[in-house]
């Protein structure tokens, strides 16, 4: 911004004339005013970007605790849901093998969800990588 | 037996109750439980009671309570997630209340056992899915169908999609179970090093130093994920009752 | 020998796999965290691929843990 300012203002500061100081305090206010809010709007995002980046990055071991009881719930729910199927309808061991590597798939999904790979808000994106995974 | 570093964790009776073959006794688990509800009740009316225009430091410190969790809420599920709001905040003031009581010498730990939790897990994931099919019908079922997948693709993507959602609660109770009982347990370790230590003689007076400063240096660290475990809970059950509010992504 | 308990050894043996698995994840994690310590700028980008390598080795793992179960529940 600075560089860009530079040579515009030695061109405006050559003649000197009262009239040209006016417009140029004019102009001097408007930009600075300007840049405020430019300051202003960046500042903020950087401070969102920052509380965003404190929240999801805790520390190391609580950040491995996370991570890997998502995975391993995910895994766990599967072969209990699977483990329930077998029991009731007696397709044992079917169930079983179907609902853990679903289970596993789940447990995926929650890792990518929770280390923030896939967004919650793009379901394109997780659709994509979710059939990926599924092959 | 003071060095069995599980013994912090054995539930006693306090007041046996029995109604119809069930238990129902009144535990040191209860008693804390009834502790962190008083000491959080007891905390939030006596600093606002006086409701200065210029808050005193204890009721600025429960104002800030109150901004965190409402600022959290909003960001996740937007201004009509405030209706959730009085949810959100006992959630978080319990947890956290619980957790800093237990890390009191002599106190009971009602967040490490798993039942609790699970507990705790299952309230908001029923809240989650009771409030999700009374405001959208069976329009909440769209949570469970991502759009754009390729239709040979849908129904193992809703299985998947489903077992995600059944392992939210179990990953939530875990992970506060699994912190609050792994910290407990680390710490009551490293402190039966400074008793085992010094019963040594002069040398392990002198060693017992380290370990000391190890539990002085975990104290501190528990402390920190207490709060951090607290926040996590009450984040993610923004972020669960979110989904329940719009289901469609 | 009792079938019972062949089959918890079997289990036990098949578990065995789940440290296979281990060893996988930490050459992955492993190499990812020296290669992202050599060029941090890189290491963002290759998130993506260091998951879908975990899972395709946890994959593997998450086999083995199968067999155990099916020996110990059906």
């Amino acid at each position: 911004m600075a560089n860009e300012s530079g040579p515009d203002e030695t061109g405006k500061t050559g003649p000197g004339k009262s009239g040209e100081r006016a417009f140029r305090d004019d102009d001097l206010e408007r930009r600075r005013r300007q840049l405020a809010e430019t300051l202003a709007a960046r500042r903020q995002g950087e401070g969102e970007g920052e509380r965003g980046a404190k929240s999801g990055e805790t520390t190391g071991y609580g950040q491995a605790v996370k991570l890997s009881s998502e995975f391993i719930a995910g895994v766990a729910v599967g072969a209990g849901l699977g483990w329930a199927i077998d029991r009731l309808a007696g397709t044992s061991p079917w169930g079983l093998i179907v609902f853990l590597l679903l289970g596993f798939g789940a447990g995926v999904l929650n890792v990518m969800r929770s280390a923030g790979v896939v967004a919650q808000v793009d379901p394109k994106a997780s659709d994509k990588n979710a059939g990926d995974r599924d092959n | 037996m003071s060095n069995d570093p599980i013994h912090q964790f054995h539930i006693s009776k306090l007041i046996p109750i029995e109604i119809g073959g069930y238990d129902f006794s009144f535990t040191n688990s209860s008693a804390f439980m009834v502790a962190t509800v008083v000491a959080t009740s007891a905390f939030l009316f006596l600093t606002t009671s006086s409701r200065g225009l210029v808050p005193s430091r204890l009721q600025s410190i429960s104002e800030m309570c109150y901004e965190f969790v409402a600022s959290m809420l909003r960001d996740a599920a937007g201004s009509q997630g405030m209706k959730f709001f009085p949810f959100v905040f006992s959630l978080f003031m319990f947890v956290l209340v619980a957790n800093i009581l237990g890390l009191f010498p002599y106190f009971f730990t009602v967040t490490s056992h798993i039942i609790v939790t699970f507990a705790l897990a299952i309230l908001v994931i029923g809240t989650v899915l009771v409030y999700g099919f009374m405001k959208h019908g069976f329009g909440f079922l769209k949570l469970f169908v991502p759009q754009g997948v390729p239709g040979i693709l849908v129904p193992l993507v809703v299985l998947i999609e489903v077992i995600s959602f059944i392992s939210r609660p179990v990953s939530l109770s875990v992970r506060l179970f699994a912190n609050m009982l792994a910290g407990h347990i680390t710490l009551k370790v490293f402190a039966g090093f400074v008793a085992s230590l010094s019963a040594l003689g002069a040398v392990g007076i002198a060693g017992s130093v380290l370990p000391l400063a190890m539990t002085v240096a975990i104290t501190a660290l528990e402390f920190l994920v207490a709060f951090l475990q607290a926040y996590v809970f009450a984040v993610l059950t923004c972020m669960y009752l979110n989904d329940a509010l719009h289901p469609g992504h | 020998m009792e079938v019972e308990a062949a089959k918890a050894i079997g289990a036990g043996i098949a578990c065995l796999g789940m440290g296979g698995a281990g060893i996988g994840l930490g050459t992955i994690f492993g190499n990812y965290l020296s290669g992202a310590l050599r060029n941090p700028s890189a290491a963002d980008g290759q998130f993506g691929r260091l998951i879908f390598g975990f899972a395709v080795t946890e994959a593997l793992g998450i086999f083995s843990l199968l067999v155990a179960l099916l020996l110990l529940f059906t």
